[in-house]
């Protein structure tokens, strides 16, 4: 039996610039370029949505004018998102990934070599409200470009120059 | 978190500053290259952080870059970034190889690049330097050395802004594009300020 003509079309592509969220469902590829900022991937796999935040600092400090910037205010505004989305609170489904946190370059100060704290808080958040990582490609010196397929729920990751591989 | 907002009076007296580093950069690459290179500010822009990830052409784009911090009355990143093909180019050019000749980025190709970079580099600092206001003559910008990297075009420049991003939602850089006997050549040249730097900048052109 021939196949609808729509078979062959690619998937829609959504991409997150530095300190924004987005959420969307299956079939859909959610993507982000990391450095030392941490992309989070949550994902529904019942109801095959998900979200990718591309994550700069740990802390808002009550800061409300990008919440998508920050680990604390941006993960909570996803899960709104994702709930929105299912039509039901769906945190107790949901699954994270986490990636990137990288020190890119030696001539960076300390004060940039953020990574490390962006993945602790991010950690401590997700454990906070019960949500198990199930992947994590962290640190290192390199950027990522991060990909979430909405309709398998795998994350992939490419380097520049390396091939894709899934976490 | 706002941060530091420059009127578009600022911005065109920063980039005058900024032209006469361009104008240092240029003679010092016309010099090292053996052919006519002239290098001018393109853009003084302010961007929201979450507008910065597409400045330098698609986001996932491969691109080479030499990255130099630097330490003085300003403070920053600079980057000299160009595509695979226009730097291995450049190689050729350096080495007077025949176009083609280098195809990947091993050792000698990367060195090329980054002493580039450092001449094109610490020209274009101590023309800077020399012209801020307010600067004695003993006053100058100090490069580290330029340090090669291939990297996503939008993770280089999140890795640029990261320091101003960690105060301000609105980020500031300036962007310079190299022209050779009228042709647009496909580099960059990226100055970046710290946070600090940045109120220097805005205190120089009130």
């Amino acid at each position: 039996m021939p196949q609808s003509s729509n078979a062959n079309l690619a998937p829609p592509e959504l991409f997150v610039p530095m300190g924004k969220w987005a959420v969307a469902q299956a079939p859909t590829l959610i993507r982000t370029l990391l450095g030392s900022c941490v992309g989070v991937v949550l994902y529904d796999r019942n109801a095959k949505v998900g979200g990718v935040a591309h994550i700069v600092l740990p802390d808002s400090r009550g800061d409300t004018a990008l919440p998508g910037k920050y680990a604390d205010t941006a993960i909570p505004a996803m899960i709104a998102d994702i709930d929105r989305q299912t039509g039901r609170r769906s945190m107790a489904r949901l699954t994270a990934t986490i990636a990137g946190g990288a020190s890119m370059f030696q001539t960076s100060t300390p004060s940039l070599n953020i990574g490390k704290q962006n993945n602790e808080a991010v950690e401590r958040i997700l454990n906070q409200l019960g949500i198990q990582i199930v992947g994590r490609d962290l640190g290192g010196d390199a950027g990522r470009r991060l990909t979430l397929d909405t309709n398998s729920g795998n994350v992939s990751i490419r380097i520049p120059g390396g091939p894709d591989h899934e976490i | 978190m706002q941060g530091l907002t420059l009127s578009q009076i600022q911005l065109r007296l920063i980039a005058s500053i900024f032209e006469r580093g361009a104008e240092a950069a240029s003679r010092a690459l016309t010099q090292w290259l053996g052919r006519t290179v002239h290098l001018k500010i393109s853009d003084v822009d302010q961007a929201d952080i979450t507008e910065v990830a597409g400045l330098l052409g698609p986001e996932d784009a491969t691109v080479a870059v030499c990255a130099m911090s630097f330490a003085g009355q300003l403070e920053g990143q600079l980057l000299l970034v160009f595509s695979d093909a226009v730097g291995l180019s450049l190689v050729d050019l350096l080495l007077q190889q025949k176009p083609g000749t280098s195809t990947q980025w091993s050792e000698l190709e990367r060195s090329g690049a980054c002493e580039t970079a450092n001449i094109v580099g610490c020209a274009y600092l101590n023309a800077l330097s020399v012209h801020l206001p307010g600067n004695s003559a003993t006053d100058t910008l100090i490069p580290s050395p330029p340090e090669f990297r291939h990297e996503f075009a939008a993770s280089l420049l999140e890795f640029a802004v990261m320091e101003q991003a960690s105060v301000m939602d609105r980020v500031l850089l300036v962007k310079s594009r190299f022209q050779a006997e009228g042709a647009d050549l496909d580099w960059a040249l990226l100055f970046v300020p710290t946070p600090d730097s940045l109120r220097t900048l805005a205190q120089i052109a009130p």
